[in-house]
């Protein structure tokens, strides 16, 4: 009895300090977290005005962020369009037709590598492979450009729409499958029409989540999209971008411009967090349950 | 004998069932394991036929050989013979298409497609025929009618099949299966994931569909067995012991092992 009180004491006081040790780390997880959301919001706050929609970045204080805002919204959108399709049908092709083939398993493999792939990398691979042939195929007229921008992007986001509709695809039941099959239904179609339908909700998550990641990126920009102080459409110009210009008010010495990288700052931060918030929604609203 | 005795005689000699699935010395290897060890059986037509026996006897397995769904896994090999009408499914040369229009299932958990109620039944024949509109809802409603399900339905076609409850959602995938007009129907365990009630008008439905349908049955449940199937095959690891009318069975069977199982001793 007394031996068995002593291991009861013992197990209250492990049991106690694990909760403090957790909830310490939780704590300052959050503290960190909280606090660049309040550092961003404080400093960037104040520099949001119409100017900063409505004018290109200048130098001081006259300047704005539209050719940046725009520029990222081609850039990220072109690399979208590039990767959600590529991603998507990779994902299914893991899951549905090489689920547990050793080429599967190779090409998994590689995806988590890619995915992991620092950004800088995959900026010199676009720069060698697509800004570098095209400047010497021109002369010169075209090098650095939003479509070399948005390849450099698609490829951040391309293995976290694969992995996303690979791991959504096989969280759909088994029997699901077997329930179509059984009706003579043949693979084809029993993927394009029952389960890319049941996992739907999991792989737009995937897309706008590698849409959040790919948002964000800097470096992949850098040496192929390149920036650019005035405002373009077009695709085989070189394109200013919100992270490439907060990195370039940044490092200017005049105050006036980091107010405007913060408010850059800030928007990426505000466009990022809004699609976060949108994945929720639409994860929890459309979730199928099939347990 | 009069000719009254006669006349009345004819007609019963015709009750002798026509076998619609016969099974020949059938084994089956899960990645070179022995499931099935030479399983022979004759399946009778428009009967309820029950296969019963301890988890892992291989009654499922026996099942899923039937439509041949387990053909969808790599390192699942059949032997033997297995006729449907005389005709050998396990020919590499029988149409898959075919077989799975004539021979439905049921799984144990109901699994609607993440689709509208009316889309759920229309998806399978869509694949099958060609109908013009009208003659696909009517082909709808009849299934759903047959499946006991359309007058809960009717007024919510176009809602998704997965607000159903368990029970409406199991009825759902039967006017599915049935929906193809197959000429058998599988169920495996169908109501083993159920409350009583589904679970009642399952056994109710079964007893109808047995005037147009070949079922078989595969179930934990020996009650069950004994209320919807004409005919039981009790299995033992991979053996089917006993195959013979349910009643004779359930009441004085031929064989020790499957007393001994009806009567509760193990399984």
């Amino acid at each position: 009895m007394s031996s068995n009180t002593a291991i009861y004491v013992r197990r209250r006081i492990t049991n106690m300090v694990a909760m403090l040790l957790g909830g310490f780390a939780t704590l300052l997880g959050l503290t960190f977290l909280v606090w660049i959301l309040w550092v961003t919001v404080s400093n960037g706050i104040s520099a949001i005005t119409p100017t900063l929609f409505t004018k290109i970045t200048a130098y001081g204080a006259q300047g704005g962020l539209s050719n940046a805002i725009v520029g990222s919204l081609i850039m990220d959108f072109t690399a979208l369009l590039i990767c959600a399709p590529i991603g998507v049908l990779a994902g299914t092709y893991l899951a549905e037709y090489a689920n547990s083939s050793k080429l599967g398993a190779t090409i998994r493999f590689l995806n988590d590598i890619l995915l992991s792939a620092p950004s800088i990398v995959l900026g010199l691979f676009v720069y060698v492979i697509i800004v570098l042939p095209m400047s010497n195929m021109t002369h010169g007229a075209i090098s650095f450009s939003g479509l070399a921008g948005s390849v450099a992007l698609a490829l951040i986001g391309l293995p976290v729409i694969v992995r996303t509709t690979d791991e959504m695809l096989q969280l759909v039941p088994g029997t699901l499958r077997e329930a179509a099959l059984s009706l003579g239904v043949p693979q084809w179609k029993l993927t394009m029409q029952v389960l890319i339908r049941a996992a739907g909700s999991g792989i737009l998550t995937g897309i706008l989540l590698a849409l959040a990641r790919l948002a964000g990126e800097t470096a992949p920009l850098l040496f192929t999209a390149f920036g650019n102080n005035f405002m373009t459409l077009h695709p085989l110009d070189k394109m200013a971008s919100l992270p490439v210009a907060i990195y370039q008010y940044t490092n200017d010495p005049n105050p006036a411009m980091h107010a405007i990288a913060w408010a850059g700052a800030l928007l990426i931060t505000m466009f990022v967090l809004a699609l976060s918030l949108l994945t929720r929604l639409i994860f929890s609203r459309k979730k199928v349950s099939y347990e | 004998m009069n000719d009254l005795a006669a006349a009345v005689a004819t007609p019963m000699a015709n009750v002798e069932e026509r076998t619609k699935i016969k099974v020949r010395d059938l084994h089956f290897y899960y990645n070179g394991f022995h499931a099935l060890k030479g399983i022979s059986m004759d399946v009778p037509e428009k009967q309820v036929t029950a296969i019963i026996g301890p988890s892992g006897c291989g009654k499922s397995t026996l099942l899923r050989i039937f439509n041949r769904i387990y053909a969808i896994y790599p390192k699942l090999e059949a032997k033997g013979q297995v006729e449907l009408d005389g005709e050998n499914i396990l020919d590499p040369g029988y149409s898959m298409n075919r077989l799975r229009g004539k021979v439905g299932m049921v799984f144990q958990k109901p699994v609607p497609f993440p689709m509208t109620i009316f889309e759920n039944v229309a998806y399978g024949i869509r694949h099958h025929e060609k109908l013009s509109k009208p003659d696909m809802s009517t082909r709808v409603e009849q299934a759903l009618r047959s499946a006991a399900l359309w007058d809960e339905v009717k007024d919510k076609l176009k809602q998704n099949a997965l607000s159903l409850s368990g029970g409406q959602q199991q009825r759902l995938c039967i006017a599915r299966a049935i929906a193809l007009r197959p000429e058998v129907l599988l169920l495996d365990e169908p109501t083993s994931a159920l409350d009583p009630i589904a679970t009642s008008r399952i056994e109710q439905l079964v007893e109808e569909l047995k005037s147009e349908y070949t079922i078989v049955i595969v179930t934990h449940n020996m009650q069950q067995a004994a209320r919807v199937s004409d005919y039981t095959g009790f299995m033992y690891i991979g053996e089917l012991i006993e195959f013979g009318n349910t009643e004779k069975i359930f009441t004085k069977p031929d064989r020790k092992q499957t007393e001994d199982y009806i009567t509760g001793r193990f399984g």
